[in-house]
């Protein structure tokens, strides 16, 4: 990661040498976003942001924080319902986009005749089965091979928070994404968060404070792109305010 | 003087930038892609909405000429096959201009042009909008009895008056010409000055300019846009990745 | 047509049960606004106010007409909003929502109607000719509280505007530029501020200056719009649930403080600015050159 990063705009050709080497199995290379193909060997970028590569994976994508969520496959979004329709939930990945649905019978143990009841407006986790741009996006709250929920499924309580997308995604690394402030303050308070791919993450902690702290903690440690030292900082500001 | 540019400062846009040059500021800001009302919708192709707000007053023709020239440019660089059924919705609100904008004997509409038009693109990269190319662009103006001036400020221009022609050319990445507006009296043979003069300006040195030197270019120059737009490109990625190296 | 989006269930219910805490998602206090930030720009009339994440620019221009027939000796003074996209995919150019008809229909009366311009001091020739003043307000960013930014900054650009100086022989009048003559400030007669109240519980709870999502949740809202002597310019109220009159009362007291301290504030970023203008009192030079 410390290496020199490649800073591109839109139309850059990628040279061959700064795309991955495969050292795993897989032999064919995968593109991710910013990134298309125009036959026979070209590879072009779309979007300004910094090239990544992972050579175990054979992809190459491009870096960048701003814009829009686009859907993609696998994703785990929060998602507002909108409306429900004969079979399925109108749900909102993102404000002012075509709603993604969300199968009633995609929720855990839900069948024909126990379907989950969810009121406009309420909050749900899932995630994308279908993004083709041919379709409205799609959504489900269990595991298709399982048939269980796998922690999917209507978000209760709580409240939900705004984040730039790459937070978002730093928070789903886990330890990789560096955020260590929610570990110090777990420490001392419980709560629980949900992170979406959208840039939304929710929280719920009993009490309202502790809420707002989580939150607050987040979102500063997003805005400010606090370091390590800098989160352990926070998190013991935000304790002490506890 | 380079152009000054700050990139995703508003917080409801997807993408937003503000841009000041020459005594120039507009604020640009992109929706997009969004959902796209269904009698502007097209099957195979993304919706591409420009909005040109004057700083006092509401659109009149001159914005709708502005929109229609800055629609057709972008449609050109917008991929907007890779997302169809949407809209990107660019709304560009003119902050300032100079004075003698009125005065200074060339079209307004020519002037702000290449302003408007880095505006847009901005924005578009702010917002992360496909694209297949950037686009830098500037003003040649022609005047009477002199030699031509390479993106003059308006107050330049009201010094040279008489302007017998002004050009504004906007070029992709790879040098090849997006747009033309011209006004005034010319023959081909000043408009071919103009344009490769104009090409010097915006793209990149085949012999390859080194990055700091494209900067350091007297102010009359306006230095090297294509390095200039990578300049910005870089501190975006800079200020979006400095988590990584902070402490 | 594109719509705002809700707020979610639990965003509603959460702000809900932390208002009956006493406490805002900002940590903020109920009769605190947001922080507040004017500045000026290198042209004379455009005020560029931020409150929290909302952003509102005013630019004042004016031009020579002939005055309306029924009022020979007043100039015309309008305001014009219009939301642009940029501020919310939402807003759609040429189909105002209900937020921008109330947001125009209010700096009608705060600002207008209320005289807060002297529109005599526009006349130039009775009947003839007069200054027409238009105050643009451009939303720039949309976090809430439209109303009391955009009041804010029109009036900090009115108070920051100088019109062009004119040279009246007979019936003929010239406008002289910047460079033969300074230009001159409006003659401004008060200055009214607004100050939005957002009321939850029937009343049991109010806001001073809510942000979006605590506008998406109010049950109604009162705007009170003053100047810092305490003249009350009008008060309006919006959403259905009734609230106790005596309400009202407290809520002005709110008002008159929240508006002197924004008073005392514009004055004291005009004063920077017009030092900043005067650097090196290249001003008093300038003068002393004239007088010789």
């Amino acid at each position: 990661m410390a290496t020199s990063t490649l800073v591109v705009v839109p139309g850059d050709e990628i040279a061959q040498d700064a795309l991955p080497t495969p050292t795993g199995k897989k032999k064919t290379l995968t593109l991710g976003p910013g990134l298309r193909h125009i036959p026979p060997n070209t590879i072009t970028t779309t979007i300004a942001g910094a090239l990544a590569t992972d050579n175990r994976k054979n992809a190459a994508w491009i870096d960048a924080n701003s814009g829009r969520y686009l859907p993609t496959v696998g994703d785990l979004v929060i998602a507002t319902v909108q409306s429900s329709a004969a079979d399925n939930f109108n749900c909102a990945i993102t404000p002012n986009t075509p709603y993604a649905t969300l199968p009633h019978l995609a929720f855990e143990g839900a069948s024909r005749k126990t379907r989950p009841v969810l009121l406009p407006n309420s909050l749900v986790y899932a995630r994308v089965v279908n993004a083709g741009k041919e379709s409205s996006p799609e959504l489900t709250c269990v595991d298709p091979s399982t048939g269980n929920s796998e922690g999917l499924g209507p978000l209760k309580g709580g409240t939900i928070f705004k984040v730039s997308l790459g937070m978002a995604r730093r928070l789903l690394l886990r330890s990789k994404g560096e955020v260590t402030v929610l570990d110090h303050i777990g420490t001392k308070v419980g709560f629980e968060i949900t992170v979406g791919r959208n840039g939304l993450v929710h929280v719920d902690g009993g009490d309202v404070k502790t809420v707002l702290a989580v939150g607050k903690a987040i979102q500063e440690t997003d805005e400010q792109a606090l370091g390590e030292k800098g989160q352990k900082k926070l998190a013991e500001r935000i304790l002490k305010s506890l | 003087m380079a152009p000054e540019a700050t990139l995703s400062h508003l917080h409801r846009a997807d993408g937003s930038a503000t841009y000041s040059h020459n005594g120039y500021c507009i604020i640009g800001a992109v929706n997009g892609p969004v959902e796209v009302m269904r009698r502007d919708e097209l099957p195979e192709e993304a919706t591409i909405e420009v909005n040109v707000r004057p700083a006092a007053g509401v659109g009149s023709p001159k914005e709708r000429h502005l929109e229609m020239l800055l629609h057709n440019t972008l449609r050109g660089i917008i991929l907007t096959r890779s997302i169809p059924r949407t809209l990107v919705q660019i709304t560009l609100q003119v902050r300032s201009l100079p004075e003698e904008e009125t005065s200074c004997g060339v079209s307004p509409s020519l002037i702000i042009l290449p302003h408007l038009l880095h505006t847009a693109l901005l924005a578009l990269l702010s917002a992360s909008i496909p694209l297949s190319t950037i686009l830098t662009s500037t003003l040649i103006a022609i005047p009477a009895n002199s030699s031509p001036l390479t993106s003059p400020t308006a107050p330049d221009l009201l010094r040279a008056k008489p302007i017998r022609s002004a050009h504004v050319f906007a070029f992709s990445a790879d040098g090849k010409m997006l747009l033309n507006e011209s006004d005034g009296t010319f023959n081909f043979e000043e408009w071919d000055e103009a344009a490769e003069t104009a090409e010097q300006v915006c793209c990149r040195d085949e012999g390859g300019v080194g990055l700091g030197e494209g900067m350091e270019v007297d102010g009359q120059e306006g230095g090297n846009l294509d390095v200039w737009l990578r300049e910005v490109v870089n501190k975006k990625v800079q200020w979006e990745t400095r988590w990584k190296s902070a402490k | 047509m594109p719509r705002e989006a809700e707020i979610s269930v639990n965003e509603r219910e959460f702000i809900q049960k932390a208002l009956q805490e006493n406490i805002r998602r900002d940590g903020r206090d109920f009769d605190a606004f947001r922080p507040l930030e004017l500045t000026f720009g290198d042209e004379y009339g455009v005020a560029d106010v931020q409150l929290g994440k909302t952003r509102v620019i005013a630019r004042i221009s004016v031009d020579v007409v002939a005055p309306p027939p029924e009022r020979k000796f007043d100039g015309v003074f309008q305001i014009i909003t219009e939301f642009s996209p940029m501020a919310s995919p939402a807003f759609e150019v040429g189909r105002p929502t209900d937020a921008e008809v109330i947001l125009s229909r209010v700096l009608e009366k705060a600002i207008r109607r209320s005289n807060a311009l002297d529109t005599e001091s526009l006349c130039i020739i009775a009947g003839l000719k007069c200054f027409a003043l238009r105050a643009d307000v451009h939303i720039v960013d949309h976090d809430g509280g439209l109303i009391d930014a955009s009041c804010i900054a029109v009036m900090a650009a009115l108070q920051h505007f100088r019109r062009p100086d004119v040279l009246v022989e007979g019936e003929k009048a010239t406008v002289l530029s910047v460079r033969e003559r300074d230009p001159i400030p409006l003659s401004i007669l008060h200055q009214p501020l607004s100050v939005t109240f957002s009321y939850y519980e029937e009343g049991n709870i109010w806001l001073v200056d809510a942000d979006l999502a605590e506008e998406q949740v109010r049950q109604g809202e009162v705007i009170v719009t003053m100047n810092r002597h305490g003249e009350i310019c009008q008060i309006n109220k919006y959403g259905g649930a009734p609230v106790d009159p005596l309400d009202f009362l407290n809520l002005n007291n709110i008002a008159l403080q929240k508006v002197k301290d924004m008073s005392k504030f514009i004055q004291q970023k005009l004063e920077e600015d017009a030092k900043r203008r005067d650097a090196g009192g290249l001003m008093a030079e300038l003068s002393a050159e004239n007088a010789r």
